[in-house]
């Protein structure tokens, strides 16, 4: 059942006014989102399910690994088999099943509406297009916007009829403020107690670095999918001679000469840091996609459904 | 090395205040364009290593206002023309007389480039070579301008600033007078005493006349001369007069001369306007370099302008227009009141009678005076006290002097060795003006005694017959004997001595001057008590003159009707100017100039004008890309 169809004449009508008045959110994307939904689950049909395993051990009913017994474990879960033939007392560990919950947080700082907000309108469409899968598969979706702190929440919801809160949530967005990736990380955390993926949609352009806001995610036992919203102008800027450079967020100003040498070096400092910032989410097995804003924005979801990570 | 060009001075001047400039331009916060960037922190890394290399920018910008200053001394150096080979010469002083005569007025420059051509005038094309001479100046040079007319006027000082020249030369202006070189080459040699390499230069048409000059002092000096014209056929009215005739004041008289001063003959149409109405017009044939005049008799219907003008018969112009025309106005008519006492006397009352503007009242001795005021009383006979109301007088045969101003002797008579006339005459007195009476006979008369304010006019050997004065403010004649005593009444010379003595009474004698010559201190009467008269010139502008003793001064330059008043309110007496001069007419110019045995040599020692004016051009586009480097660089209007 298509977007359009699952929301019949209401969602047609009012649907169709908002997308007129939108353009972020026509018609045309959300064909592509119904396309997305459906291609979603051919390729990991057999292997996808309603439904999510964490990899909390408990009440489940896979095996999932042992452990030492210690004094008060339950002894229903002793693997007496292995005592018998190892003579070591361990303890039989099970998956435990529940809903997946996807926590999209969108970056919203001054510098994500750079450039005309070519990055904003970017990342909301990508968050979009994920929400929309993520609520095709019944999992819980909740939307944060930060910037220097968490500027607005989406209750978690389910349900694909939920898009459209969704796509209001996201048009209500505006680009503005600092970005202080850790500071939002930490308030994240202490407010979501159930753990889940945390998809981050920003440009990383963090002056005290995305690190340890990233790490804040990892140690707090929630899965960190970090999507780098990157513009390629980011790497050529329009300057040329004696400038006052100026930075969009915090106002730093900086007298500098610029001239083709200097243009040059930037550039290899921008593919350093775009580098540094796959290298960093490499070395620690989270899962990091570049998104570039001159790329069609279904290419990277079917590019985030083949690498995996995302639904399984 | 010295300076052919500019002086260190203006060098040094221009360039202290184009290198404050330039610094001023530098010092001057670079003006930075605002470049907004997502992400400082990268370019921070990246402007780590250039920061080592800002105080290398820095200095480039020195180093860039450091060449600046390089190129303005530079220039400024080419502009003072720096000459290695060239001996040292001390400074010119040079002081151009520009002929700013009537002759000056000729428009007949048409050879030359486009621009001398424009001027149209030969003082135009003086100017405009006045002006090449001032760019062309050498670096130290100096010069004085003075124009040369009717007299001589410096118009700048001895100065090397071109600006104070170029003011100068649009201040020189020609006028319909001779110019006066005797007082120019005066006032040039005294300016050039004591000065270095002094030069006179002549910039004019040549025609200057004979100039009295001190040859000894001008032998000190560089003569130059630089002729303005190329060619001299003009047709002129050089003399126009007119009189009223005495017996008739309705009718006058005029008398025209024109001159051709061209070398070949012309055919002429002379036109005579009255009041602005054509009133005779004559072709005449002038022979090359005559002078012909024409006499119009008896004219009358003109009020008070005359106008003669001359043209060439084939309709083209000659090449001094403003000698063309002249004016004359007629004197003033006006109707005269005489009270004549008298116990009768034919004679006397025909010979009032001719004058038709005279208003004439009698009266019996007994019945005098009359009521009203007079301008003229004629006491015939009678001996009688003058009022305030009398005006002039004129005592005929007086019987006793006891009211008069003059004493009255005892009678003489004529007999057979000696008949009573007049022996001695001052004929030059306008009361005797056109009169004959040496062989006036008379029979009996009485001999008239003045005192130091009268003047015997006419003498017999027997005592003084014919007497005029002055008395409290007012003029008499009297004649000392009764013209039925003489044969006097039966000759012309009776009515038309009446005549004379009331115009000489109303001062509308025949002295009358129907017009002025400009180039003359004109000492013009005023009607009238005051200091200041106001003096309308013929452009219509008007002109405060100072009055002296009854007379107001003035210089006059131009040719045309004048206008002269005590101020606003009174009436404006009318007078006419003409250059009326021969030798201001004869333009053909004069290719060389001899002055008191000296030839002027050809003007030389201003070729460096196209020179200079090419570093001028240079400095200006110099500066120009200065600017447009300084605004694309410094200011990052482009960039």
């Amino acid at each position: 059942m298509g977007l359009r169809e699952l929301f019949g004449s209401r969602g047609s009508r009012k649907g169709r006014a908002k997308a007129k008045a939108d353009d972020l959110f026509d018609e045309e994307f959300q064909r592509k989102l119904d396309y997305l939904a459906m291609v979603s689950r051919r390729v990991f049909s057999g292997t996808m399910r309603a439904e999510r395993r964490t990899k909390k051990t408990g009440a489940g009913v896979e095996f999932a690994d042992h452990r030492e017994y210690a004094a008060g474990d339950d002894f229903r879960y002793l693997d007496w088999h292995a005592y018998g033939r190892l003579d070591r007392l361990l303890l039989r560990l099970f998956e435990e099943e529940e809903d997946l919950s996807i926590y999209f947080i969108v970056d919203c700082s001054a510098s994500m509406g750079f450039d005309d907000g070519r990055k904003l309108a970017y990342a909301k469409r990508l968050c979009a297009a994920l929400a929309y899968v993520g609520l095709a598969n019944l999992d819980r979706v909740s939307i944060v916007t930060a910037h220097s702190e968490l500027a607005a929440r989406m209750e978690p919801t389910r349900n694909k009829r939920r898009i459209f809160r969704i796509f209001e949530f996201l048009r209500g967005v505006e680009a503005d403020g600092e970005t202080d990736i850790e500071a939002v990380m930490r308030s994240f955390v202490a407010r979501h107690k159930r753990r889940g993926l945390a998809v981050v949609i920003s440009d990383l352009y963090d002056p005290a670095g995305y690190e340890r806001g990233v790490n804040v995610l990892r140690y707090n036992k929630f899965e960190p999918f970090v999507l780098h919203v990157t513009d390629p102008r980011d790497a050529e800027p329009n300057a040329r001679g004696d400038i006052m450079l100026y930075d969009c967020e915090t106002g730093e100003e900086r007298e500098v000469t610029v001239t083709r040498t200097v243009l040059a070096r930037y550039a290899e400092a921008y593919e350093r840091y775009l580098k540094s910032v796959e290298r960093f989410c490499t070395r620690r097995q989270l899962s990091y996609f570049r998104a570039d804003v001159d790329q069609p924005f279904e290419e990277l979801i079917l590019r985030v459904f083949r690498r995996g990570g995302f639904l399984r | 090395m010295q300076l052919a060009g500019y002086s260190a001075a203006v060098l040094l001047r221009a360039g202290g205040l184009l290198a404050a400039f330039v610094v001023v331009m530098y010092i001057l916060r670079l003006r930075r364009r605002p470049v907004s960037v997502p992400f400082a922190p990268l370019w921070r890394r990246v402007l780590r290593d250039k920061e080592s290399t800002s105080l290398i920018a820095r200095l480039k910008r020195w180093l860039s206002l450091l060449l600046q200053l390089a190129i303005v001394t530079a220039l400024l150096f080419a502009l003072g023309d720096p000459r290695a080979d060239v001996r040292h010469e001390a400074a010119r002083h040079i002081v151009v007389l520009v002929d700013a005569s009537g002759s000056m007025k000729a428009v007949d420059v048409p050879k030359g480039p486009a621009a001398e051509r424009a001027t149209k005038t030969r003082l135009g094309a003086a100017k405009l070579q006045l002006g090449r001479w001032v760019g062309g100046l050498g670096g130290d040079d100096r010069m004085l301008i003075a124009q040369v007319d009717a007299a001589i006027t410096p118009l700048s000082t001895m100065t090397e600033e071109k600006v104070e020249l170029d003011e100068a030369i649009e201040r020189l202006q020609a006028s319909d007078v001779r110019a006066d070189f005797d007082r120019a080459f005066a006032f040039a040699l005294d300016a050039l005493r004591g000065r270095t390499r002094p030069e006179v230069v002549v910039l004019s048409d040549g025609a200057i006349g004979r100039v009295a000059v001190d040859a000894a002092r001008l032998a000190a000096v560089k003569l130059s001369y630089a002729k303005v014209g190329s060619r001299g056929r003009n047709v002129a009215v050089t003399s126009l007069s007119v009189r009223r005739y005495p017996l008739d004041k309705s009718r006058y008289e005029v008398l025209v001369e024109v001159s051709n001063t061209h070398d070949r003959d012309e055919v002429v149409k002379l036109e005579l306007y009255g009041d602005g109405q054509l009133t005779d017009i004559v072709n005449l044939r002038i022979r090359a370099g005559e002078n012909l005049s024409r006499f119009y008799p008896n004219l009358s219907g003109a009020a008070r302008m005359l106008e003669a003008r001359v043209r060439l018969r084939s309709g083209e112009a000659d090449d001094l227009p403003s000698d063309d025309r002249a004016y004359a106005l007629l004197p003033e008519r006006r109707r005269a009141r005489v009270q004549l006492v008298s116990r009768g006397n034919m004679y006397l009352d025909a010979a009032l009678l001719l004058d038709e503007y005279l208003e004439v009242s009698k009266v019996r001795p007994d019945e005098y005076p009359l009521q009203g005021s007079f301008d003229v009383t004629i006491f015939d006979s009678v001996d009688l006290p003058r009022t305030s109301e009398t005006g002039h007088v004129l005592y005929l045969n007086p019987p006793s002097g006891e009211h008069a101003p003059f004493e009255v002797g005892k009678t003489i008579k004529s007999d057979r060795r000696y008949t009573i006339g007049f022996d001695e005459v001052k004929t030059k007195h306008p009361i005797v003006r056109h009169l004959m009476l040496a062989d006036v006979n008379v029979a009996k008369a009485r001999a008239l005694k003045g005192n130091k304010r009268s003047r015997a006019i006419g003498k017999s050997f027997r005592g003084t017959l014919l007497l005029a004065g002055r008395d409290a403010g007012r003029k008499y004649v009297a004649l000392g004997f009764d013209v039925r005593d003489s044969d006097l009444p039966l000759r012309i010379a009776w009515p038309l001595f009446i005549v004379n003595v009331i115009d000489d009474f109303l001062d509308e004698d025949t002295r009358y001057v129907s017009s002025l010559r400009t180039g003359e201190v004109w000492k013009l009467p005023v009607a009238g008590k005051g200091a200041l008269a106001t003096l309308e010139l013929p452009s219509g502008a008007e002109k405060v003159l100072p009055v002296d003793q009854g007379r107001a001064v003035y210089l006059g330059q131009t040719a045309g009707v004048y206008g002269l008043s005590m101020g606003a309110g009174e009436p404006i007496q009318r007078f006419a100017a003409n250059m009326a001069s021969p030798e201001e007419s004869a333009i053909l110019p004069v290719d060389s100039l001899e002055l008191g045995g000296k030839v002027a040599a050809a003007v030389e020692g201003f070729g460096g004008s196209s020179k200079r004016r090419w570093w001028f051009l240079a400095l200006l586009a110099v500066l120009g890309v200065v600017a447009l480097e300084w605004l694309s660089y410094h200011r990052r209007v482009t960039v």
